[in-house]
């Protein structure tokens, strides 16, 4: 074993080949490896009780959590705070503004009819947006709160950990062309505005809100019904 | 993060691993015998311009008749139900009766080499997946 690589902890003395980053790094992979199982392998395996599914989510969930209460990270830190959501949501209007502008060009280009209740038509729209900001919600806190924060201890604050955030979550939306586009559009903004203004709750409005607008005004055709992993070719 | 918190995060993580190989493990081996029956036996025994002939049997309900597929050149061909006349598979002791061959007419093909493949049906429990496990082996063959 490489000498340089092994650390002495000040607490312990006892000797630890793992640096901070290479775990941090480890953590990333775990977290994501679970995703791309359930996403990949289970749901193609699986039968029609999907229960199956719940298995490396929730055992992705348990490392998520366990690492916050070991490093000693408060909820605060996470973004679980109110105090900074009108900065935070001030920081996201811009980009919103232009990312909804941009799809409704699109939308006026390519023929496509804006329709903001064409969204699981079979649910009220508010009732869709409420169930969309948990969705949101959940995906920005595994993003931004662990995957965010393991990619600053890797890199540091900046463009190198905004790249690796929003490269994870557009990879996680393979092989839908357009969502990944979208997604890493996104992962940029909302990991950039998490980094300065780490408040999950105006991440989750964002969130919702820009699905629905996608939704609505881009080509049904080009989403896929942003079907994702194996189910993208069902 | 002190040396204790760091051994925890790395026994959780290594856990993790090997909960997830364990289950990966176990999928492969379930997607396996979900898509896949063990107990088929059968053999592609001629293939010509005219007939595409064999017989099969599952070990495991020797009395079933099997739904078989021939390819050509890798193309559908047709479908039909494996319960033709074949004394023989009965006599070798690979059958419970005398009823498990199979014999398609070949479709129209154009003059030169082909490959004929006869695939089982196989369904899962539920119905919900079928899949296609090749009897034998592919025969090759000519037109004049």
């Amino acid at each position: 074993m490489n000498s340089a690589s092994v650390t002495k902890t000040k607490e312990s003395g006892i000797a630890d080949p793992l640096s901070e980053r290479s775990l941090a790094a480890w953590e990333i992979v775990s977290v994501t490896s679970s995703v791309l199982i359930a996403e990949w392998i289970l749901s193609a395996a699986a039968g029609r009780s999907k229960l199956i599914v719940a298995i490396p989510t929730t055992l992705a969930f348990i490392l998520i959590i366990c690492s916050h209460l070991l490093r000693r990270e408060s909820p605060r830190e996470l973004g679980f705070r109110f105090d900074n959501f009108l900065s935070a949501l001030k920081l996201l209007l811009l980009p919103m503004i232009a990312i909804a502008g941009i799809s409704l060009l699109i939308a006026l280009l390519s023929g496509a009819r804006p329709d903001f209740f064409r969204w699981h038509v079979e649910r009220m729209i508010l009732i869709q947006l409420s169930i969309a900001f948990g969705w949101g919600f959940l995906q920005q806190y595994v993003l931004q709160s662990f995957i965010n924060r393991r990619a600053q201890i890797l890199w540091g604050r900046g463009t190198a950990s905004i790249l690796l955030t929003a490269l994870i979550f557009s990879g996680l939306h393979f092989p839908n062309p357009w969502l990944m586009v979208l997604t890493f559009v996104g992962g940029l903004v909302w990991a950039f505005v998490y980094q300065r203004q780490p408040n999950l709750f105006a991440l989750a409005v964002s969130h919702s809100l820009m699905t629905w607008v996608l939704v609505s005004t881009l080509p049904t055709s080009a989403l896929n019904h942003l079907r994702i992993g194996f189910k993208y070719f069902a | 993060m002190n040396g204790k918190s760091r051994a925890r995060l790395v026994h959780l993580l290594i856990s993790k691993s090997i909960i997830e190989a364990l289950l990966m493990t176990f999928v492969a081996v379930a997607f396996f015998f979900a898509t896949t029956n063990p107990y088929v036996r059968g053999v592609l025994d001629n293939a010509d311009r005219v007939s595409v002939t064999g017989w099969v049997v599952d070990e495991s309900r020797p009395s079933a008749r099997i739904e078989v597929q021939l390819f050509v050149d890798d193309r559908f061909a047709a479908a039909a139900i494996a319960d033709r006349y074949r004394p023989d598979v009965h006599e070798a002791k690979r059958a419970a009766d005398d009823w498990h061959g199979f014999v398609f007419d070949t479709p129209k093909l154009s003059v030169g080499s082909h490959e004929a493949r006869v695939y089982a049906v196989h369904s899962n429990g539920s119905g919900a997946r079928r899949t296609l496990q090749l009897i034998g082996k592919p025969y090759r063959f000519q037109t004049e």
